[in-house]
């Protein structure tokens, strides 16, 4: 067991989760080698909505996990490492329908029992907090101490406060197997680079890197930018979450999943312009958008703040989050490997738990305690999967 | 003048049949069409409707100037203005 | 949903030749055009009652016959339609002005021809208001009969320069100088070589002597070090190759470094469906006469591909405009081989639709990391504004390249990206969009 701090790391994937696990192992003093496939937060990283909420969670180890998340955003903009990049907002909840109604009362009963600062607007309080709100909101539930975060721009700045240089286009084949259980490496195109510890966040390429096809699957998601509105961003205290979401949250489980959910988020940016998003699909490229997508995204958006009818639309993306079949992440020890760790499946949580994992997976492989419980993360629980050593 | 003029920031501008916006306001001498939301003067510029420098509000829209053709009657403006409303 | 056999994007010489070619084929086109005018930047006609714009014979003729070959095909336009790109599911996406409203267009062929678009070097001060492209003072004279007004300096590089200098002055307004960064006088043999394009030369000669006669300054070798506010106007700082500098106080500057193709955000979709081809200066910044061959050909791979014909070759006019072409860059490259950088202050204005600088620029590249050009876009928001990288990403990824010589050169296409839309569009429009409410939300 590696009971001391490693001199060495090589970590797999520059998304938020290697960044993050970058940043902290370097903070332990290991010299880190970080290789990307292709470059830094140049997957779903790079397309990720930012939120940093529990707002969506039921309670349970993601709800835990996401509680601390958002708490060590909160802590590292207070130290200044995220200061300019971290937006403290509440998020609002917005329920539209009697089904969402109902299924938003229960749900802020749940995060108002996990210790989540929930508040129930009326209609009257709505117009008074919320003027840009439509009058279709029916029931609004405030979530308070929450926040966003661009995904690329946390990995930038893990990147430069680590000092660490990443080795871009730099596919890794397989790890190099040592002596017993452990890893002595990884081996890249270019030849072998060894290090104390393996750590794999590579994303959807960890399916392949660990033969986890049958766990891990790539969810895609569309979403939206527009132009800056100043006013219409300052009049929104919030990001808003359609209380659709929580249906369309509600599907995924238990395998039960639809070919295309939409899950409306609309994030006021720092900039003055408006982050819109998003689909979950099960199939589809990463390099493109569908006027079906978008129109309904939009349609939806506007029927919420109608006022973003005349803001314009600048852009569109998408990307392929990395979901895990139970829909808890991976974070842990490999199976088979003392020495080697995995994190990845974040599913649309990435953002907000990326730094809290890499946090916590800098601990475990320097022989320290976790801050948070990873034990439901634990890849044993596919042991039958994938690589074993 | 034929007598046709639409309205820019409070001021009559006229126009001939069939000319933009961004022709018109120029040749009433107004090159500087307010500044953007990040401080860049707006401005005619590439006439082809690609840089997006000449963007005003026809009637509360957001529109290039070189590409909308000038109507009478019409409500142009600077983008900020409705912006700060 | 609009239903075409062949949409063809853009009215100028590249699509109104694809248009007239597939129409004569029998296949139904429809073309879209973001104005209420055909012609293109190129064609540009005068409002009703403005005097045209001066042009040379050739030119004047070439419109003639393309405009009564379109008419005689009586192909439908549909004005005001901005196009926004082709989807993930092979719809192209149009925005269509005048009912606010955007237009899915299912389609078998899709023929791009939106045309080139300036290239402007950054420069301190190119942001400022008063100043334009040379072919967008040229636009709207073409389209109003009216000379900028006021004292007029157009510098950068080209004959263009030349020619809009030429048809001012018979509007009546000469602009004060023409600043060109080469000096065709240093090249006489490449000079020699446009003999074989009598077209073009007689063109250039045109626009030439009317210059010559009216004594306009064509300061070559001479470029515009920086712009700032001067009392009345703009105050110009020109550089000449001896190292002079000189102040010129004027109304409103027009700035031109060349053209490229407008490409930007353009992507083939996933499918086989629609065909989808590129055509014109879009593909291939070649000017007028090769834009209209290049339509042709690739109407001809259109119908080829729709009714199994042969396909014809047009490559040699093709081959030809690019040699021609070749010559132009060869007698108008700039005399000073400086670097870009050498020339810019920290404070320059590098993507103006986001306000950064080259100071912004070196910042993120100064570091031990050589960042990527997207990296370069997410972090520093180069080409992330609303004119989607199209004055910016070239200019800043030739800066990336000069300030980290030990990391690969960027494309303009990293800082850019493919996907639609690839015009800022209203979300109102959008969602008013398709007809699929019906499908499951």
């Amino acid at each position: 067991m590696p009971v001391s701090t490693p001199a060495t790391a090589v970590i797999v994937g520059s998304g938020i989760v290697g960044a993050a696990t970058a940043y902290f192992l370097t903070q332990h003093g290991v010299k880190v080698t970080l290789l990307d496939a292709v470059a830094p937060a140049a997957e779903a990283t790079g397309a990720a909505d930012g939120a940093v909420s529990v707002a969506s969670k039921r309670p349970g180890p993601m709800m835990t996990a996401a509680l601390s998340g958002v708490a060590l955003y909160r802590e590292l903009a207070a130290t200044g490492l995220f200061s300019d990049i971290f937006k403290s907002r509440s998020t609002f909840i917005v329920a539209a329908s009697n089904e969402e109604c109902e299924v938003l009362h229960a749900h802020a009963a749940a995060l108002a029992g996990a210790g989540v600062r929930v508040e129930l607007l009326a209609a009257a309080d709505v117009r008074q907090r919320f003027s840009a709100l439509s009058t279709q909101a029916r029931l609004v539930v405030e979530v308070h101490d929450e926040g966003h975060a661009i995904g690329y721009q946390i990995v930038h700045r893990f990147l430069t406060a680590a000092g660490v240089t990443v080795r871009r286009a730099s596919p890794v084949r397989s790890i190099l197997t040592g002596d017993g259980r452990c890893a002595a490496g990884v081996v890249t195109q270019d030849g072998e680079i060894r290090a104390d510890i393996v750590i794999v966040a590579a994303g959807n390429g960890s399916a392949e890197l660990l033969r986890l096809e049958n766990v891990l699957t790539p969810r895609k998601g569309q979403l939206l930018v527009t132009e800056r509105a100043p006013a219409l961003n300052a009049s929104m205290p919030g990001s808003i979450m359609s209380g659709r979401y929580l249906l369309s949250k509600g599907s995924q489980k238990g395998g039960v999943t639809v070919p295309r959910g939409l899950g409306l988020v609309i994030d006021p940016l720092r900039t003055g312009q408006f982050l819109i998003g998003g689909t979950r699909e099960d199939h589809g490229s990463r390099q493109t958008n569908d006027l079906d997508a978008v129109g309904r995204i939009l349609r939806h958006a506007v029927a919420l703040v109608p006022k973003l009818a005349s803001v314009r639309l600048l852009r569109s993306f998408a990307g392929l989050r990395t979901a895990v079949v139970d829909g808890l992440p991976l974070v842990g020890r490999i199976p088979g490997y003392e020495n080697a760790f995995v994190a990845t499946g974040f599913e649309g949580d990435g953002i907000c738990l990326g730094p809290v994992v890499g946090r916590a997976l800098a601990s475990l492989a320097c022989g320290a305690e976790p801050a948070i419980d990873l034990r439901p993360f634990a890849p044993s629980r596919f042991a039958d999967h994938g690589v074993v050593a | 003048m034929t007598g046709r003029f639409f309205d820019w920031n409070g001021s009559a501008i006229p126009f001939r049949e069939g000319e933009t916006i961004a022709a018109a306001l120029t040749g009433a001498g107004i090159l500087h069409l307010g500044d953007d939301s990040v401080g860049s003067e707006a401005r005619y510029f590439c006439g082809i409707g690609a840089c997006q420098n000449c963007l005003v509000r026809v009637n509360g829209a957001i529109r290039e100037a070189c590409l909308t053709r000038a109507v009478a009657g019409l409500s142009v403006a600077c983008v900020e203005r409705r912006d700060h409303d | 949903m609009i239903e075409a056999q062949v949409l063809v994007i853009g009215a100028g010489p590249a699509g109104l030749a694809a248009a007239i070619e597939a129409s004569r084929a029998g296949l139904a086109v429809t073309v879209v055009e973001q104005r209420e005018t055909i012609g293109g930047a190129i064609y540009r006609q005068a409002v009703l009652g403005a005097p045209a714009t001066y042009q040379p014979p050739a030119v004047r003729a070439r419109w003639r016959r393309l405009v009564h070959d379109f008419a005689g095909c009586g192909i439908t336009v549909r004005h005001g339609s901005v196009f926004l790109g082709i989807d993930g599911d092979g719809l192209a996406i149009v925005e269509n002005r005048g009912t606010g409203h955007v237009e899915p267009v299912a389609a078998k062929a899709v023929i791009i021809a939106v045309g080139a678009i300036e290239k402007v070097l950054p420069r301190p001060g190119w942001n400022k208001a008063g100043v334009s492209t040379v072919g967008g003072l040229q636009i709207m004279m073409k389209e109003t009969g009216r000379a900028p007004e006021g004292r007029i300096l157009l510098a950068g590089s080209g004959p263009l320069l030349i020619a809009v200098a030429a048809q001012m002055a018979r509007l009546g307004n000469a602009p004060v100088a023409v600043v060109e960064a080469g000096d065709p006088f240093r090249h006489p043999l490449t000079g020699g070589g446009l003999l074989a394009y009598p077209t073009l030369l007689a063109e250039a000669l045109f626009y030439l002597k009317d210059v010559w006669l009216r004594g306009i300054p064509w300061l070559r070798a001479t470029t515009v070090a920086g712009i700032e506010a001067g009392a009345d106007g703009l105050v110009a700082t020109l550089h000449d190759y001896t190292g002079t500098e000189r102040r010129v106080a004027v109304d409103r500057i027009g700035l031109h470094d060349g053209i490229r193709p407008n490409d930007f955000g353009l992507s083939t979709p996933p499918g086989t469906s629609p065909v989808v081809v590129t055509a014109g200066d879009c593909r291939e910044a070649l000017g007028a006469v090769a834009a209209e061959a290049d339509g042709r050909r690739a109407a001809l791979s259109v119908i080829r591909l729709l009714q199994q014909r042969e396909e014809v070759g047009t490559t040699a006019a093709l081959r030809r405009e690019r040699n021609a072409q070749g010559l132009l860059s060869e007698l108008f490259a700039p005399v000073s081989a400086r670097p870009l950088l050498s020339g810019l202050t920290d404070d320059t204005v590098l993507c103006r639709c986001e306000n950064r600088t080259v100071g912004d620029l070196k910042a993120l590249c100064g570091k031990e990391d050589p960042l990527s050009g997207r990296e370069v876009k997410h972090n520093g928001r180069f080409a992330m504004g609303a004119c989607q990288g199209r004055f910016c990403a070239e200019n800043t990824a030739r800066l990336m390249a000069e300030l980290r010589q030990d990391a690969p050169a960027p494309s303009a296409v990293d800082l850019t990206g493919r996907r639609w839309p690839i015009r800022p569009v209203p979300i109102g429009a959008l969602v008013c969009a398709s007809d699929d409410t019906s499908k499951q939300e």
